[in-house]
């Protein structure tokens, strides 16, 4: 008796969902739709309130690379988040499997301390931290934008989390065997990390190519600028040629939602593993 | 011997797995530390203190903590920043209902949605055609709706996960681009948002010049009504929880006091007008009735005196936060007559104006935070909610709306707690990038946070000692939120 309502409220509520969600999901991206119409246009449209070009101007594209040294920036912002994801991933998993696989007195008072920071504002080390990298000669250079990044709780804690999923009877079964612990964290437990290290990987590239304030404070000479930093100067130096911001917005986001909708998956479960157990 | 020496290997093995790191951590997270806590104390400005100018760098004790609270810009600053807070429930309950949405069962039966799915490709190529062979009127329109077409489409195929991606971009993507993106948007001449607006400000000056200015102080009315109605269901609430047991004598009274914010917001803005005292007697008439009146009863069982304030916390501020926007809007409706009257009503200057900043930026940031980490995690926990739990309330007759209040939500209750912390934590820090890419913390200050006043002492004034101060009262700040969050949050969530 009861089953039947319910069935029949399925079916029409299915549609009606749908409705609501895509007007929702249509508002969402409305800017996006703005932003990437609006990369096409010529200067004479940029005012103009009809968002569709009445033609549609490709050479924009083309033209941010010649007023900035766009592809520059983009090449910048790869180089740091690039090798930012490498060393953190590296790090992290090496101080995960400690915290997570070894018994080792004091083991977990480090990582007490290491959780503690979890919670410490950035701002509290960015002062020093400048100063620090003006001691070591880095201000202004790339590898001044990397090296502070490479070491984070934050990656730690979630790989600790991760392999603490992974069963003690894998490494158990492969100690049997006579595998040291570098065995052991190479051959059994990185593997089986794996939908973890995804997705560290993309939590970790993507902040550090969005990321601004470090690189705003650190960075002076243009051919250095990452994108976001050089979205700012660009927006200052040509405020009036918004449809060549627009463009360059429009390049500098694609490849994060491109990134997003491969890797949508690893990064949901990454996001629950962070979350809900922190 | 034998004991000790597998110890010492045991801690050998640990420590060269964690080296990397551990270096790291401790050069540029504990060092830094360390040496800010030293710098907040010092007067260390590098105007003064460089290579040519040696002048010591001297302990002041507590006079930069002294200057900043003697300095009104601090305080109109942390005011901004806990402004913009403001948006956070909001924010929250925007992720849930989204996540509540997007967990619905989309699975219409197949002969139903293949007729839906060729309808709306029909539609979408028809349009599509029209669009490109300059089909030339009414092309937003068009556009809108062949969006919408397609959208519809890909989510009948693709389910939840194309309306989670779309929900989802404006947070993952979310940074300078975006903020200059929106910058753009908000431009009173050339943007889409006033382009958009101007053609509704216009009716709405058409209508109301048409309208008896009687119309102004009854729409007023009806927006202290709509959010009194707001209040009285949350005021029933806590009184229902504390009959309930479910609320200590501590939570009640800090909940209550709560609540009477948007009374105490309302006087300052409005300096006495009738439309304040009608606010606030309504406010406290049904604290009276709903609350205080139950109070006066024993509870259904006794509880610790500080249970249930995070349970109860969330709905609160999401229900002063509406009270204030409907309060606002009432405010605007009791002065519309009068500027219909002049015929120079136009939309707002958004960025460019003291007033219409703040509110611009937290538009854009509910934008970006509604599918944030936050929705991800309430479909998570939506899920993991056992169904039971559902059949049971149902058998008991319970509508869609107790199914909510007395399942969903106290299950999500752990996810929420989790949640409201990190966003309260992140709150505090925030602005600086929207502050830097979108008004330069300007008009006036309008928009500047205390991350931002921190950019600006250290690194364009150069008083690091100074920079340093303020950051540590902003960590102090974050540390005492994080103690009150757990102190009165744990306990719900070990239930």
């Amino acid at each position: 008796m009861s089953a039947k309502p319910t069935l029949s409220t399925t079916r029409k509520s299915g549609m009606r969902y749908h409705i609501l969600l895509a007007t929702l999901g249509l508002i969402m991206i409305l800017p996006f739709v703005w932003m990437v119409l609006t990369g096409l246009k010529p200067l004479s449209e940029v005012a103009s309130e009809d968002w569709i070009p009445t033609v549609f101007r490709w050479e924009n594209y083309q033209e941010v690379f010649s007023v900035i040294p766009f592809a520059r920036f983009y090449w910048n912002s790869l180089f740091v988040a690039a090798w930012v994801t490498f060393l953190q991933v590296i790090t992290s998993s090496l101080a995960a499997f400690s915290f997570s696989r070894l018994q080792w007195p004091g083991r977990d008072k480090v990582f007490l301390l290491y959780l503690s920071t979890l919670m410490l504002p950035g701002l509290v080390v960015v002062i020093t931290n400048y100063q620090i990298m003006i001691q070591l000669g880095l201000v202004d250079t790339l590898t001044g934008l990397i090296l502070p990044s490479a070491f984070t709780a934050f990656g730690t804690f979630l790989l600790r989390q991760f392999m603490l999923s992974i069963p003690a009877s894998f490494d158990e079964a492969a100690e049997m065997d006579g595998a040291s612990k570098w065995r052991i964290y190479i051959d059994v437990i990185l593997p089986l990390s794996r939908p973890g290290l995804i997705a560290l990987t993309i939590f970790t590239f993507i902040g550090n190519y969005q990321s601004f304030f470090w690189p705003l404070v650190m960075l002076r000479d243009q051919e250095k600028y990452t994108l976001p930093v050089g979205l700012l100067f660009f927006d200052s130096e040509v405020g009036q040629s918004t449809h060549l911001l627009m463009a360059a917005v429009t390049m500098s986001v694609l490849p994060m939602i491109i990134l997003f909708m491969f890797m949508q998956k690893f990064l949901i479960s990454g996001i629950q593993l962070g979350g809900v157990k922190g | 011997m034998r004991i000790k020496h597998p110890t010492f290997r045991r801690l050998v093995t640990g420590l060269s797995f964690l080296g990397p790191s551990i270096i790291g951590f401790m050069a540029f997270t504990m060092i830094p530390l360390v040496l800010s806590f030293i710098l907040a104390f010092t007067n260390w400005d590098v105007r003064r203190h460089n290579m040519f100018r040696t002048e010591q760098i001297e302990f002041i004790g507590w006079d930069n903590f002294e200057r900043m609270f003697s300095h009104p810009a601090f305080w109109q600053y942390l005011s901004n920043t806990l402004f913009f807070m403001l948006g956070i429930p909001v924010a929250i309950i925007g992720s849930l209902v989204a996540a509540l949405l997007l967990t619905k069962e989309l699975n219409g039966p197949s002969g139903l949605r293949r007729i839906h799915f060729i309808a709306m490709g029909v539609l979408m190529i028809s349009l599509a055609v029209l669009l490109f062979t300059g089909f030339d009127f009414g092309n937003m329109l068009l556009l809108i709706v062949l969006l919408f077409a397609g959208i519809l489409l890909a989510g009948l195929v693709g389910k939840a996960t194309v309306y989670r991606t779309m929900f989802y971009a404006p947070h993952f993507t979310a940074g300078v681009a975006t903020f200059l993106l929106w910058k753009k948007m908000y431009n009173p001449h050339t943007g889409p948002v006033n382009a958009a607006l101007r053609p509704v400000v216009s009716t709405i000056q058409d209508v109301f010049q048409t309208l008896p200015p009687a119309i102004g102080p009854i729409l007023g009315v009806l927006g202290v009504a709509l959010g009194l109605t707001l209040m009285a269901f949350l005021f029933r609430r806590i009184g229902q929880a504390w009959t309930d047991g479910d609320l200590g004598r501590g939570a009640l009274i800090g909940l209550s006091f709560i609540s009477l914010l948007p009374a105490y917001l309302g006087w300052r803005w409005m300096e006495g007008s009738w439309l304040v005292i009608l606010v606030l007697l309504g406010n406290l008439g049904l604290l009276l009735f709903f609350v205080v009146r139950r109070s006066l009863q024993p509870p259904f069982r006794q509880v610790a005196p500080s249970v249930g304030f995070a349970n109860l916390v969330l709905p609160l501020t999401g229900g002063i936060v509406g009270q204030l926007i409907f309060i606002g809007l009432a405010m605007v409706a009791v002065q519309l007559p009068a500027m219909a009257a002049t015929g120079e009503m136009a939309p707002p200057d958004w960025l460019a104006n003291f007033y219409w900043a703040k509110p611009a930026i937290m538009i854009m940031a509910f934008w970006a935070a509604v599918g944030s980490n936050n929705m991800i995690l309430y479909i998570a926990g939506i899920t993991n909610i056992p169904q039971e739990l559902y059949e049971a309330s149902e058998i008991d007759g319970a509508n869609a709306w107790q199914k909510f209040w007395n399942v969903t939500w106290p299950q999500l209750a752990p996810v929420t707690f989790f949640i409201v912390v990190m966003s309260v934590i992140h709150g505090l820090q925030g602005g600086f990038e929207m502050a830097r890419a979108m008004t330069q913390g300007g008009p006036a200050g309008a928009t500047t946070t205390l991350s931002y006043f921190v950019f600006i002492e250290g690194f364009e004034s150069g008083r690091l000692g100074y920079a340093s101060a303020v950051v540590w009262a902003l960590f102090a700040m974050v540390m005492f939120v994080t103690l009150l969050n757990f102190k009165f949050g744990n306990r719900h969530v070990n239930d």
